[in-house]
């Protein structure tokens, strides 16, 4: 009896092993890498809204961190490889990396309809004339974030407007005893290197072409001035010092709490950060204060998170779903606590959003402002793997020469010719 | 008859499963690496060996990916199993506390891989690290290294985390073969005048081969698939100073979607781990068979 007993157990085991999770119509299966502080707040906040608007339906949410959502997308190419798509995931908004995953997603023109953000947002998802995501927040990449008590105490006088006023506002803090500016990108984010490297170029008058043109594959670094410019600037940070010792160790809020820890003074992220010192008890414009990189007051290199319908998901939920995250209200219930700027031009303002909030945004719907999309969504995915080694290599030995650049060529070759 | 009959039936599942998991699966991977896949959701031409001549000509970091593994594998069982020896004959000597340190010796052991690589990360941070916060507490401050983030130490630290994690094992291995050695013979050595020391060096030592072909083939086959400690630790950098075959190949399917060229990468771990470890394994069928 007992050996039956075990083999049938056995045998429901066998059969349960083979047996595919679906999920059920009045589901929303999502994924996304939102699992901490500010952001986790404001999509559990998007989720809720959701909710009361469709109170038939449930989420059904797997939140997957780490890697800037490196990990969640490996996760959802073995899903989709599998047969088994979720009804929406998460992905940085942006010709580039949309691209590396349109051959799995459906179009979504039909979704949105009267959705009224910048012409350069809604090119920024578009591939072959049809859109691929519905962007949910702007962000701003090109932003120098500063502790004011440290900057007043050393007596540097903010906003700096050039990179020449940056290296001697940092010679001045090393000499006071704090980290210049720090940086993290360690823990398998080198990427975020990228983020240093990008503010840089866009501090040059044309640097925000010059980065529209790199992403597009069409400047080697070893051809480009401005690029070659920007890194001898990335070797000059390292090499005096101006730069934590440590930032290989580090993630990117560890090296955004030294600043609000009163260790460092400058940190240059983008304007997610906002959401982690907030988290932190700091105070904007009394704590830390905003400005964007010395010298890339033009431009505004950005990008966006979007939500994507992969192909075979004809779920009425999803469809819901996209829609929804189109309208004023889901921008405004998720962009004031997640700190970005809504997409739509019409979402209202007044009395939501921070002043350092309406600063970013008023950048942003400046039409003399050069939008440039960042280095998370114009070129393709695997420009943030390839070339956040390629700059944490270059940051041992942080000098710009013959090799180095061959590094970069190959890098750059790598990325958009193979 | 019906006895070798019912035999079959029960494992015919698992020849099956085995069949097609492990050996079909080592077989669809090796005609992947033989396309150009890098679309989601397709499955890229036929192109030969085309993958491979990439790894091995223009591939920059496969070569120090590879030597990396190498390099970290030698390192470990170099020190992880003359450690394991030593520890073993502490135990088998009367010590004080003896049950106390078989237990403090086997605890890493119980970690998982993502605790203790957390802790050691922790541990090898320049700037807050209990290592470098501890030389300074002794007046040791010159002694400070970068660790981790130093190129040049960071497989280094690696291979110390793994060793203090796999050094209990390769400890009770041994503990089991030195306590399987007949007390008769040691006790005739003891007759004869042996020390000690000679006890351990002439007899018992030499009896472990068994035990050292055991740990010896179980660390290489860690060793050469290494991929949480590094994952978390380096994340294979600072730049590709701690790249390893496991994580350059993961790098290179997930991040980079050359899906084709990740499955060669793994085909070669494969081959690297099959010419490594099968002569231990054939060496070992023979004595056995003797």
């Amino acid at each position: 009896m007992k050996k039956r007993i075990f083999v049938l157990l056995i045998c429901v085991f066998l059969l349960l092993s083979f047996t595919g999770f679906s999920s059920e119509d009045n589901e929303l299966v999502v994924y996304h890498w939102w699992t901490a502080g500010g952001e986790k707040v404001s999509i559990d906040a998007l989720f809720e809204a959701f909710l009361e608007e469709y109170p038939e339906y449930e989420i059904v949410e797997n939140p997957v961190g780490g890697g800037g959502g490196g990990i969640m997308r490996s996760q959802i190419k073995t899903m989709i490889m599998a047969g088994n798509p979720p009804d929406t995931f998460q992905i940085t908004y942006g010709n580039g990396m949309i691209r590396s995953f349109v051959s799995v997603l459906q179009p979504i023109d039909d979704y949105i309809q009267d959705f009224n953000v910048p012409q350069e947002v809604m090119d920024w998802g578009t591939i072959e004339g049809n859109m691929y995501g519905v962007p949910l927040n702007i962000m701003q990449n090109n932003c120098l974030w500063y502790n004011i008590d440290i900057v007043e105490e050393v007596g540097v006088e903010m906003p700096i407007k050039t990179r020449e006023e940056l290296f001697q506002a940092c010679e001045k803090i090393k000499e006071a005893g704090y980290v210049p500016i720090a940086v993290g990108a360690g823990m398998g984010q080198s990427f975020w290197l990228g983020t240093l490297f990008e503010a840089i170029v866009s501090s040059y008058p044309d640097g925000g072409q010059v980065l529209r043109d790199y992403y597009a594959g069409d400047a080697y670094p070893s051809e480009c001035s401005v690029i070659k410019k920007a890194l001898n600037v990335m070797a000059d940070l390292n090499n005096k010092g101006f730069i934590n010792s440590d930032f290989s160790a580090l993630t990117w809020d560890q090296a955004g709490q030294m600043l609000t820890a009163g260790k460092a003074a400058f940190f240059v992220m983008g304007d997610w950060t906002k959401g982690l010192f907030d988290a932190s008890g700091a105070k904007p414009n009394v704590d830390y204060g905003y400005q964007s990189f010395p010298g890339s007051d033009g431009y505004f290199v950005g990008h966006a998170d979007c939500f994507v319908l992969p192909k075979g998901i004809e779920s009425e939920v999803s469809k819901k779903w996209l829609k929804f995250l189109t309208t004023k209200e889901a921008e405004t219930v998720f962009c004031p606590l997640k700190g970005a700027t809504p997409p739509r031009l019409d979402a209202p303002v007044e009395g939501i959003y921070d002043e350092v909030s309406i600063e970013i945004m008023d950048k942003f719907r400046d039409a003399e402002v050069l939008k440039v999309l960042s280095q998370f969504g114009a070129p393709p995915e695997s420009y943030l793997s390839l070339f956040g080694t390629a700059f944490s290599e270059f940051m041992v030995e942080s000098e710009v020469n013959e090799s180095t650049l061959e590094n970069f060529d190959l890098t750059y070759e790598e990325v958009f010719l193979y | 008859m019906k006895k070798k009959m019912e035999l079959l039936f029960f494992l015919l599942p698992v020849i099956v499963l085995v069949a097609l998991f492990v050996y079909g699966f080592i077989g669809w991977s090796f005609y992947t690496s033989q396309t150009d896949w890098k679309v989601i959701g397709e499955t890229g031409k036929y192109v030969g060996f085309e993958n491979y001549k990439i790894l091995f000509s223009r591939d920059r970091t496969f070569k120090k990916a590879l030597f990396n593994t190498l390099k970290l594998s030698a390192i470990f069982i170099g020190c992880t199993i003359p450690l394991g020896l030593i520890l073993a004959i502490l135990l088998d000597l009367d010590i004080v506390a003896k049950k106390a340190f078989r237990i403090v010796f086997l605890l890493p052991l119980s970690f998982s891989f993502v605790a203790s690589a957390s802790m050691w990360f922790w541990m090898f941070s320049p700037e807050i690290g209990v290592i470098n916060s501890f030389l300074k507490l002794l007046g040791l401050g010159f002694l400070e290294q970068p660790w981790i983030t130093s190129g040049d130490q960071s497989v280094f630290c690696i291979a110390v985390a793994y060793i203090w994690q796999f050094s209990g094992f390769a400890t009770l291995v041994y503990y089991a073969g030195i306590s399987g050695v007949s007390e008769d013979i040691r006790e005739a050595a003891r007759i004869d005048g042996a020390t000690r020391f000679q006890e351990y060096w002439r007899i018992v030592i030499p009896m472990q081969k068994p035990a050292t072909l055991t740990v010896l083939v179980i660390l290489l086959m860690y060793s050469l698939k290494v991929f949480d400690l590094v994952w978390l630790m380096t994340g294979g950098g600072p730049g590709k100073s701690s790249e390893v075959l496991s994580t350059f190949m993961y790098k290179t399917t997930f991040s980079r979607n050359f899906f084709g060229r990740g499955a060669a990468i793994g085909i070669i771990m494969f081959i690297v781990s099959l010419i490594i470890i099968l002569p231990f394994f054939i060496r070992r069928g023979e004595s056995d068979y003797e």
